[in-house]
């Protein structure tokens, strides 16, 4: 990896790092439930970016295998926190 | 230090999608209710991180097929999953009656899902 990638995956990781700030504050202050679903949803995203640049950093592909496995499960809360907030419950 | 070709082609859409993923999280703090929230996180979040996959699949690029398979896959659910996620919590978001901001002119979906969750429900 030459020095100008590293230099640019530094600074897009403490982007990253800052907008995981930023969303943690609407985890915090969200008034209701879905705002707090949203947030987490946007969490799960903003790691996905992390652990992809994290891999180009340390040159290694062991830890892809997250980035589409954490898509999927990001997607299975969504849909569980969705449902509760229509009907109530989870199950019949 | 002069960026190379390789360089250059991996950090564009590097920049380009950690610039997108910082807009959505400004966006969900500044915006004043739910439904802009989702907005911001559905759209502007599945592109910067569909770019940031799609930079490393191009750095992994030279080292084989392994990680480029993986990568357009994780793309390709980024793009099925999420929009169908924030449309979910949205209609979720309509039928638990949360509160549209002041400031909206127009509520197009009141003769449908009003109607669907009095009935439905009971409420007023």
């Amino acid at each position: 990896m030459s020095p100008f990638l590293q230099a640019v995956c530094e600074l897009c990781l403490a982007a990253l790092l800052i907008s995981v700030a930023l969303t943690i504050l609407r985890l915090i202050a969200g008034p209701r439930a879905a705002d707090r679903a949203i947030a987490l949803d946007t969490i799960t995203m903003e790691f996905v970016g992390i652990i992809c640049i994290l891999c180009m950093v340390w040159g290694s592909d062991l830890y892809f295998d997250t980035v589409w496995i954490l898509t999927l499960v990001g997607f299975l809360g969504s849909a569980a926190i969705a449902r509760y907030l229509e009907r109530g419950r989870l199950f019949r | 230090m002069m960026p190379s070709l390789f360089d250059v082609m991996v950090a564009v859409p590097l920049v380009l999608g950690t610039f997108l993923t910082l807009v959505t999280a400004v966006g969900l703090l500044r915006f004043p209710d739910v439904y802009c929230r989702m907005h911001a996180a559905g759209k502007a979040g599945t592109l910067g991180v569909s770019l940031i996959i799609f930079a490393a699949v191009i750095f992994f690029a030279p080292t084989g097929a392994s990680v480029p398979i993986r990568g357009l896959l994780a793309i390709a659910f980024q793009f099925l999953t999420t929009p169908a996620a924030t449309h979910l919590l949205a209609r979720a978001a309509y039928v638990a009656e949360y509160p549209c901001t002041e400031r909206t002119a127009l509520d197009e979906l009141a003769p449908y899902l009003g109607g669907y969750v009095r009935e439905r429900y009971g409420k007023e």
